[in-house]
């Protein structure tokens, strides 16, 4: 944990007082993967300013909480790449064969965005040979084949990260706890339109199904199970 | 029926976090051939019991008009007493958050034809959440009745209540559900009007 918990200033006394039945199992395991959720154009679009001034033009952005989140995520798959540890990457399924009738994962009134928004951020890219997978609902399983992928992988834990925090991010996370997986969350690699929704969601989650750490504490797991195996 | 964001999560959501989710705003109501799915909380938590008495009289409209009334129960916990399965009603047990998670509560609602639901329940949080998010992506239009849910923590319970108001479910307050339930089949009591009226 680190010295301020990423959901500080958030939380009331009573509800920060539930912690203390926490009895969520420690996320121990060798071979964790990283599950990235929708981390596609679409989020950054019209660059790092608050949601509230890109919402006219560019209604779907977390504008600058995904743009802050942007460099530790980079950072977090360097370390992943350098020490074996596999990414799976979720992105929304744009065929529109899949969506005839405006089928959508939340009730959002949306016009019709340019499909092509949903490619992975540049910096972001699947590498050759990892795993994508392509959702229509808010959790990365709901009819996705990432519960084989992780058994495929030989998944023993998971690392969530992506967007949203209190939506598809927090959906996967559920999933992810219930499939008996130990679940870690990034705090600085997961964001949302909302500071609020965020950080209530990730309280909620450390609560309940999952440890939250910071991008650094990821990092540091991720490199002394390396040394683990050297 | 009330504003769309009148309702408890007003005083821990600021106007401006409001107004980047105005998009979300619409319509609500209760979808087509109903079923009530019923979330019962799991031993052990410390869940205020003020929501049990509007989920048993939700439960009582479902009854009498015929719907299909699903329970969902952790393993080995009762049932809330004034929740109670009769006989013919079907209990899932969960093993995890969500209702339909490992078990047969969407082979059920196919069986029993039904096309959208209403959810009630505990924690708001936590299983009653996740069941109302694997509903949405099942394809099911969601109904909630803000006093029918409940949660150990009010914050907890007013934030899930605003997330899931505004990406997942159509949430009234229970005189509107049932209203909509009337409107649905032609029934309205003189007495769910005067409710109504008073709300």
């Amino acid at each position: 944990m680190n010295a301020k918990p990423a959901w500080d200033g958030a939380i009331d006394e009573p509800t920060r007082a539930l912690l203390g039945r926490r009895k969520v199992q420690p996320f121990t395991g060798t071979r964790p993967v990283i599950v990235a959720v929708d981390l596609y154009d679409l989020v950054y679009d019209g660059g790092p300013r608050p949601v509230r001034e890109l919402m006219a033009d560019f209604p779907a952005s977390c504008g600058e909480h995904a743009w802050r989140a942007l460099p530790p995520t980079v950072a977090l798959y360097a370390a992943a790449r350098a020490n074996a540890v596999p990414i799976v990457h979720v992105t929304y399924d744009t065929r529109l064969e899949t969506d005839p009738r405006g089928i959508h994962p939340t009730n959002r009134r949306r016009r019709q965005p340019d499909l092509a928004l949903y490619k992975i951020k540049d910096e972001l890219a699947p590498a050759a040979g990892e795993l994508v997978v392509y959702k229509k609902r808010a959790s990365a399983f709901f009819g996705t084949p990432l519960a084989a992928f992780l058994n495929e992988l030989g998944a023993d834990s998971i690392f969530v990260i992506g967007e949203s925090t209190s939506g598809c991010a927090r959906s996967s996370v559920v999933e992810a706890w219930s499939l008996g997986y130990p679940v870690a969350v990034i705090s600085d690699c997961v964001f949302d339109r909302s500071e609020l929704a965020h950080k209530a969601s990730l309280f909620d989650m450390h609560l309940k199904y999952a440890e939250v750490m910071d991008q650094p504490a990821a990092i540091k797991h991720i490199r002394a199970l390396s040394a683990q195996r050297n | 029926m009330r504003d769309f964001e009148d309702y408890c999560w007003r005083d821990v959501v600021t106007e401006a976090e409001l107004h980047i989710y105005s998009a979300y705003v619409r319509e609500r109501g209760v979808g087509k051939h109903p079923a009530l799915l019923v979330v019962h909380p799991g031993a052990g938590l410390e869940i205020p019991a003020a929501w049990t008495g509007p989920a048993a009289q939700l439960l009582s409209e479902a009854r009498r008009r015929g719907l299909l009334v699903l329970h969902s129960v952790p393993p080995g916990a009762t049932p809330v007493a004034a929740l109670a399965p009769l006989p013919d009603e079907l209990v899932c047990t969960r093993p995890c958050e969500s209702a339909f998670f490992s078990t047969d509560l969407e082979r059920m609602l196919t069986t029993g034809h039904a096309q959208s639901l209403i959810v009630c329940g505990a924690p708001t949080s936590g299983a009653l959440r996740a069941s109302v998010i694997e509903s949405k992506s099942y394809g099911y239009k969601v109904a909630l009745a803000e006093e029918a849910v409940g949660d150990e923590s009010i914050f907890l319970h007013k934030i899930a209540l605003f997330d899931l108001a505004h990406k997942y479910a159509d949430l009234m307050s229970l005189a509107e559900l049932v209203e909509q339930l009337d409107e649905q089949t032609g029934t309205a009591s003189k007495k769910a009007q005067t409710e109504t009226n008073k709300a």
